[in-house]
């Protein structure tokens, strides 16, 4: 059988490193790049057991396993194995759509194009790579991997705060992710596991006592926090979002606050059940915090980008409730949510691109009745908010119904918090629309015009994305549920 | 001594010899008139080159095949009373001699570029192949006096390569501030080395384990110990006998500021090494065959704790004082001291896999910080100020030397990818290996590391984010001869070979590491 996942690696490196010396060609190499990705992805998908038709069998393990010696010495063994089940192969498929969506979407970017988009696949490269990682240094380095493109690429191409901006990312996450690998490391020591390998250390943590459990729990629980990011270690995010360029701020929402989510089903909930479940409380404390606080925040921003920024804060918010249910219903709902957000927070944050740069300003207080002179904006800024606010048949309904009924489930009155949120939030998002595209035109500058080809196809790539899944969730539905829920305390 | 036995001896000092002869030859080449900077760089080049083949041949077919590990029965048999060996070939002392000729390969290479009018180029490289020759030597010594002298050659060649330039005050003030303090730091090291001997009536260290196994650790045996820590404490920059070390870094011509920091700076590390844990073992409490944990007062536990708060403050301090420098030299040098901190940890921590990551370590410094300097040296050379705020937007007028130089500072701040990141990273899981109180020194140094990327973000930023003062036009011009053709060949590819080993050993160490494991592993092995 093919090495699919050390087929992809070697496409995105070979992508990223010929990008960023095609100079002026770059965006056709990483076009081309972004195809052949979206194309192994499929194939991985064709070839995943469980897939496309559920027959109700768990597929055991992990498919496309490859496992090599990397770094052997007697007290650390370290390998390069690589593998994918259900939760991973959704977010790597969401990872090659918004690549795609993001390169064809950057298609006119003038300002050092190479740098650009050759920085772009990197944080792709990298984000693949964590999702496929089933050891913890090689984990570690492709999550520290997507971290450096990221701080270049808001440092580089941002806005006017972007230094502090970018300085700030980096330091947060670099902090966040130096405490995750501490945790990691003291899993494999203290639990005696045999090598860094995720079955190892699988086996071996079940060993270890309540409390040990629970605190690197919350050891992890921080590191991947930052990322998620949970309230109150979210501060990074506004200001990241607010000053990176279009394309940084797509794959930042869509794929980096990802990283985060699938860290912590991967390597806490899975590895440490017990501690999990002891900690239980502080991550339904965090979830109900950050729901909270991201959809208030968000409803008092002006500025979309901020806006859609907080809502992120408040989605993510959602997925670590669902994980925090602690069920396979609420894993299932984490996956589609973060899914979901990826898909639908990349349409805003184009949107918001394109906002900016036809109108001059994304103050959403000072725009009117837009519609009329920019009718393909506005059908996506529509998609987009209607799909976030989960109208049925939109890829946001499945993923936040299922949350809610996770929740219901296990917590019950308690859904009534997130889902009056819930209600708030959609009740905001119509009364903006209504403000903002329908009403009396206000703050149209001379000479507006619509989308241009390019950011039109990116954006119509995800309204696509959103349509699919929405109408026929059991494509991603049947991956993750096929894949055995690994460590869940009870039933 | 038989002629073979001569002729094996000659062999393993073959490498010695070959420097030694390179650095008179330049030397002679200034007596009889060749001054000519290619001719004399060239022999002293050429002559670590070769020596860095052989050794690399000596410790078994380089790092292609199985380590050659010289049998224990003729390294750490305690010799008979009287007889009192000088010298012991290692495989892990060879490994150090192997990083003390990569250093010094480097320095050499990248200064063949340096300005052919300036005079004093075989003085430089005469006096650099001294140097590496102390270096070589100490990294064979089981004699308390033969390494403090070797010590002594090395610290002596390099108080003249920092004034060897007598142009301008500063490298001169640096010259003389380096004397005195390594004159002082000696005399410490060897009034140490004298107690030790009146207590012990030996100076082999070979021999001190076993007497000391007899009769315990009196005063005087203590006090000696203190005053040696200290002696090397200060060869090796720890806090607080470091603050000598930026001043010369500072003042000091860049390219032998490289080799200070890079090359001769581990040579404290190595004698640290050799007194404490070779021979002797006084650090690691578990290790079987130990003489000492019966002891009236044990030696170890003091040491090591002692060691440990020197390498915890070493870091910190060099870590913080770095974040508020505003020069480039002084920066790397703080940065330098911090790092020796991570060094020391491995000593404190005393196991094998701390002492292969220590090692590991110190080769990271050498490649990283060392051409780290080196791009300094080539970078001024075209008429970049010293402050950081001078290097603002350089990324976009020199991106390859600029590129190099992030890779290399990334690699000291242990991103991933970079040696930084595996030597950090095995050092610290050796930390947490070790357990008890060692998980807290892997904080520190965590935290530490941590702290670091500042400083090193700071750098990166000036050089990619920010325009020149003055916007891209106010930029002052590159104004040296070398403005067209770069830095020049030599350092070029000097650089270019450390910043691919910092790389390249990034991504996949186990060649070097293992045998580096195996050589720690065997070197431990030797006073059980």
């Amino acid at each position: 059988m093919l090495p699919l996942i050390s087929i992809v690696l070697a496409t995105l490196a070979a992508g990223t490193a010929a990008t960023f010396v095609a100079g002026t060609r770059a965006r056709y190499v990483a076009l081309g790049v972004s195809a052949a990705f979206l194309a192994e992805v499929g194939l991985m998908f064709a070839a995943y057991p469980g897939w496309p038709g559920y027959n109700g069998a768990l597929v055991p393990g992990f498919a496309e396993q490859e496992s090599h010696a990397w770094l052997h010495l007697p007290w650390l063994q370290i390998n390069y194995t690589v593998g994918v089940d259900g939760i991973s192969l959704v977010l790597i498929l969401l990872t090659a759509v918004l690549q795609l969506a993001t390169v064809v979407y950057s298609w006119e970017e003038r300002e050092r194009p190479a740098a650009y988009f050759g920085l772009m696949l990197l944080t792709c490269f990298g984000s693949f790579g964590v999702f496929a990682a089933l050891d913890i240094l090689l984990f570690f380095l492709f999550w520290e991997a997507v971290l450096v493109p990221m701080f270049f690429l808001i440092g580089g191409w941002g806005g006017p705060r972007r230094r502090y901006a970018a300085l700030k990312f980096f330091v947060y996450t670099h902090v966040a992710s130096i405490v995750m690998l501490v945790g990691l490391l003291a899993i494999v020591f203290y639990s005696g596991a045999t090598s860094f390998d995720f079955s190892a250390v699988y086996a071996s943590a079940r060993g270890l006592g309540v409390l040990p459990q629970s605190f690197l729990f919350l050891a992890l629980l921080f590191g991947f926090g930052v990322k998620f990011p949970v309230v109150p270690f979210h501060t990074w995010l506004p200001d990241a979002h607010v000053e990176a360029p279009t394309g940084g701020s797509v794959l930042l929402a869509g794929i980096l606050l990802k990283l985060g989510g699938y860290g912590l089903i991967r390597w806490a909930v899975e590895v440490l059940p017990q501690g999990f479940a002891h900690d239980r409380p502080i991550l339904f404390a965090v979830a109900f915090l950050s729901i909270a606080w991201g959809s208030i925040v968000s409803l008092a921003q002006r500025d979309m980008k901020r806006l859609v920024a907080f809502s992120s804060i408040n989605h993510m918010g959602i997925v670590l409730l669902a994980i925090a249910v602690g069920s396979s219903l609420g894993l299932l709902a984490a996956v589609l949510l973060m899914f979901a957000h990826g898909i639908v927070s990349g349409l805003l944050f184009m949107s918001a691109g394109t906002v900016h740069h036809t109108f001059g300003t994304r103050d959403l207080g000072a725009l009117g009745g837009i519609t009329p002179t920019t009718p393909v904006l506005s059908t996506m800024i529509m998609a987009g908010s209607l799909a976030s606010l989960g109208l049925p048949a939109l890829i946001g309904f499945p993923a936040e119904f299922t949350a809610l009924l996770a929740t219901w489930e296990r917590l019950g009155y308690w859904v009534l918090l997130p889902l009056g949120i819930l209600v708030v939030t959609a009740a905001f998002y119509l009364w903006m629309m209504q403000r903002v595209l329908f009403g009396p035109p206000r703050g149209i500058p001379p000479g507006a015009h619509d989308v241009s080809f390019s950011e039109g196809a990116g954006m119509g790539l995800l309204v696509a994305a959103t349509v699919l899944f929405g109408i026929l969730p059991s494509l991603l539905v049947n991956v993750i549920v096929s894949s055995p829920v690994k460590g869940f305390p009870g039933p | 001594m038989s002629v073979t036995d001569v002729l094996a001896t000659g062999a393993e000092f073959a490498p010695v010899l070959i420097v030694l002869g390179s650095a008179l030859l330049a030397f002679l080449l200034d007596v009889v008139g060749v001054r000519r900077l290619e001719a004399v760089g060239g022999v002293v080049v050429a002559g670590t080159g070769v020596a860095f083949l052989l050794v690399l041949a000596d410790l078994g077919l380089g790092f292609l095949g199985p380590l050659r590990t010289i049998p224990a029965a003729t390294v750490n048999a305690v010799p008979a009373a009287g007889a009192s060996p000088l010298y012991a070939f290692t495989s892990f002392g060879l490994v150090f001699q192997a990083l003390f000729l990569v250093a010094a390969f480097l320095v050499g290479l990248a200064s063949l570029s340096r300005d052919s009018h300036e005079a004093g180029a075989p003085i430089f490289y005469g006096l650099l192949g001294l140097a590496t020759v102390g270096m070589l030597l100490v990294a064979v010594a089981s004699d308390l006096i033969f390494l403090l002298l070797a010590v002594e050659v090395t610290s002596l060649a390099t108080y003249l390569l920092v004034g060897y330039t007598r142009r301008g005050a500063r490298p001169l003030e640096a010259a003389m501030k380096f004397y005195i303090i390594g004159a002082a730091s000696s005399t410490l090291s060897f009034f140490g080395a004298s107690l030790l001997y009146g207590a012990y009536g030996t100076t082999n260290l070979y021999r001190i384990a076993a007497v000391a196994g007899g009769v315990g650790y009196p005063v005087l045996a203590l006090l000696g110990y203190g005053f040696l820590i200290a002696g090397l404490a200060f060869k090796t920059t720890l806090v607080p006998f470091h603050a000598w070390a930026v001043d010369v870094y500072d003042g000091a011509p860049t390219d032998v500021s490289a080799f200070l920091a890079g090359g001769s700076k581990k040579v404290g590390v190595f004698a640290f090494f050799l007194v404490f844990l070779g021979p002797v073992l006084y650090v690691h409490p578990g290790a079987p065959g130990n003489p000492f944990s019966g002891g009236p007062i044990a030696l170890g536990p003091i040491v090591q704790l002692t060691l440990a708060v020197l390498a915890v403050l070493t870091m910190t301090v060099g870590n913080v004082l770095a974040l508020l420098q505003r020069e480039m030299k002084r920066l790397l040098a703080y940065s330098s001291i911090s790092q020796a901190g991570y060094i020391l940890l491995g000593i404190a921590i005393g196991t094998s896999p701390a002492l292969a990551g220590a090692t590991f370590q110190a080769l990271a410094h050498v490649l990283s910080k060392g051409a780290a300097f080196l791009v300094v040296a080539g970078v001024a050379g075209l008429g970049v100020g010293p402050l950081v705020d001078d290097w603002r937007g350089l990324g976009s007028r020199r991106p390859l030397t600029c590129a190099a130089f992030s890779l290399l500072l990334l690699s000291l701040a242990g991103v991933p990818l970079t040696i930084g990141f595996v030597s950090k990273f095995v050092l610290f899981s050796a930390a947490v290996e070790a357990q008890g109180y060692f998980v807290w020194l892997a904080v520190a140094g965590l935290l530490n590391s941590a702290l670091s990327v500042f400083y090193y973000a700071r750098i990166l930023r000036a050089m990619y984010f920010e325009a020149p003062a003055g916007g891209d036009a106010g930029a002052p011009p590159l104004t040296s001869r070398l403005a067209a053709g770069g830095l020049g060949y030599g350092r070029a590819a000097a650089i270019a070979v450390a910043t691919l080993a910092v790389v390249a050993l990034g991504i996949y160490p186990q060649p070097v590491l293992g045998p580096i494991q195996a050589a720690a592993t065997h070197f431990l092995g030797l006073g059980a």
